[in-house]
């Protein structure tokens, strides 16, 4: 699995980090158990300091799709069921700015059905 | 000097001009998608107008070989140790710059193809690749064991030999300076060619096992160099053996690691660079200097082979670069160094407490109370060097011969007689001087 790190993007690197992983997680292309690299490893493939890689797994943690385990490992896991309420927020504002932007339910819709499949048709 | 010592030194570095241009010929043959430097896609390694470049690169490179041979043949009418060491020194820098500038001039060209042709991988922005599976793969360091025999072997003739201390201390420092290189000057990243996981770790794992076997045959090479200096010691020609037999195999082993990993990057990634592909060319100022400001490390991997160079926007990368430019640039100055030596003239004098030879400021000295006897010597013996200058206007230092054993020197050996001092703890003292006589005014007032 490839990560692609703007340096120049206003998104902080440890949040395209998670972005990324959660992204490769939804798509199969990272699966549950699978070993990730150490924040030390992470930190020099990516050539960031050891502060962003680790700050990115804590996110991560806190978000429940990667673990820790007693040898200082990182492995990917799935979050438990139901979404968080961060990310039912997250969606109300993103559903907001859809309204806003001039789209009518059925056109979200099929919006929110295309980009689905996009994701399954990846996996 | 002699033709033969001229024709020693030449035998020893004008293979690099065939090696050079090897090197720099195989820049022609894409590894991990890299051609002369340039990242290209799988479609534009065969494309006409790259093949034309590459053929004039060729060309280049053939040319800069036959001229520096060319500049090579006037030092052989050279006289003296520094004129011909400020050329020889001077010359070997050159070889291996020029190759530099048909390589320069071929990835500009290059790169300007490949805007033209629209080759170019980046969508907006140049982003740092990382592959996550492959990141996850522990690598594995030497442990620091293997070097420990070298190590041992190279404190073997301090135990026996104290005179030399210093030579033997210096020598025997090399084995974990060696693995202090192997541990810190390695970047742990994987080769990142393209999406293909399995093909970045099967690169990485070749670099990373080469870069351990390069600085473990450095080691185990140079400690047995070390005994094999202490045990032939003394005579000349095995010594000069096992120095042409040490740097042959240091050199032919490191050759044949740096040709072979970079055979099996071109093997690897022969069919790469259809779909995605890693494209850092950006960061790479002509191909070969890395400027990253992104990038928090110091070392980074080169780009192709198993080297190593450094970020420079950092600012403790530009020092080192700059340190090395430096050290490069002043090299010819040992020539001028030795030239100075070779004019400036050898001294004896005697003053109230002691009697003290004198060369370019360097001085050996022997208290008077402690010399038993002197004697006037009109022909010099054979004596071999064992530390110092070895020059034909002077030769001063340590060294040493089978009939007197360990001999200090300060003599010109144009200019005889000689002052053979004896002290009263049995040091041998060869004293001489650059003026006619004075060797024997000095011998009558003792």
């Amino acid at each position: 699995m490839l990560l692609r790190l703007d340096f120049n993007s206003d998104i902080p690197i440890y949040q395209q980090l998670r972005n990324q992983i959660v992204s490769a997680v939804a798509a199969g292309e990272l699966r549950p158990g699978e070993r990730l690299p150490t924040v030390r490893a992470l930190a020099e493939e990516c050539g960031i300091n050891m502060m962003t890689a680790s700050k990115a797994y804590q996110l991560l943690k806190a978000e429940g799709y990667v673990a820790a385990n007693r040898r200082g490992g990182v492995m990917v896991r799935l979050p438990a069921g139901g979404a968080a309420p961060e990310t039912l927020e997250g969606l109300r504002l993103r559903l907001c700015e859809l309204r806003l932007a001039g789209l009518s339910r059925e056109e979200i819709l099929k919006l929110c059905g295309r980009l689905y499949d996009g994701e399954e048709a990846e996996r | 000097m002699t033709a033969f010592w001229k024709f020693i030194l030449w035998a020893m570095i004008i293979w690099l001009l065939p090696l050079l241009n090897m090197y720099f010929k195989s820049e022609c043959k894409p590894k991990k998608n890299i051609i002369v430097g340039v990242t290209l896609p799988y479609n534009a390694h065969d494309d006409a107008a790259v093949l034309a470049l590459l053929e004039k690169y060729k060309r280049e490179l053939r040319l800069t070989c036959w001229i520096m041979l060319a500049a090579a043949v006037p030092s052989l009418l050279l006289r003296g140790h520094g004129t011909f060491m400020t050329y020889w020194i001077t010359w070997t820098i050159l070889a291996c710059l020029s190759f530099y500038i048909p390589y320069v001039r071929c990835n500009k060209a290059l790169r300007q193809l490949k805007e033209e042709r629209g080759w170019r991988r980046e969508e907006e922005a140049p982003r740092t690749v990382a592959d996550l599976k492959a990141a996850a793969e522990e690598m594995r360091w030497l442990s620091p064991w293997w070097f420990l025999p070298p190590f041992a072997a190279s404190l073997l003739p301090l135990l026996f030999d104290r005179t030399l201390w210093w030579l033997w201390a210096l020598n025997a420092a090399m084995a974990p300076v060696f693995y202090l290189c192997y541990r810190y000057l390695y970047r742990n990243r994987a080769e990142v060619v393209d999406a293909d996981s399995g093909r970045t770790m099967a690169l990485t794992r070749i670099r990373r096992y080469n870069w351990g076997k390069c600085w473990l045959i450095l080691a185990w090479a140079t400690g047995a160099f070390n005994v094999g200096m202490w045990l032939t010691l003394g005579h000349v020609w095995l010594c000069m053996a096992v120095v042409l037999l040490y740097g042959l195999t240091v050199c032919l082993a490191v050759i044949r690691i740096e040709f072979r990993v970079r055979r099996l990057q071109e093997k690897l990634t022969a069919d790469s660079g259809r779909g995605y592909y890693v494209d850092e060319d950006e960061r790479w100022i002509w191909g070969m200097l890395y400027y990253n400001p992104n990038d928090a490390r110091l070392m980074v991997n080169d780009r192709t082979g198993i080297g190593s160079t450094v970020n420079l926007a950092r600012r403790s990368g530009q020092t080192i670069m700059g340190l090395i430019l430096a050290v490069l640039l002043a090299c010819p100055l040992i020539g001028v160094w030795l030239m100075g030596m070779e004019r400036a003239p050898v001294e004896l004098e005697i003053t109230e407490t002691e009697l003290v030879g004198s060369h370019f400021g360097g001085r050996w000295s022997v208290p008077l109370e402690d010399i038993e006897s002197v004697e006037l010597m009109e022909k010099l013996p054979r004596l071999t060097r064992t530390a110092g200058t070895g020059l034909s206007s002077a030769c001063t230092g340590q060294f040493s011969n089978s009939e007197w054993g360990r001999v200090t020197l300060c003599i010109d050996p144009r200019t005889g007689p000689w002052l053979l001092v004896k002290a009263v703890d049995g040091t041998l003292y060869l004293f001489g001087a650059s003026e006619d006589g004075a060797a024997e005014k000095i011998a009558a007032k003792l």
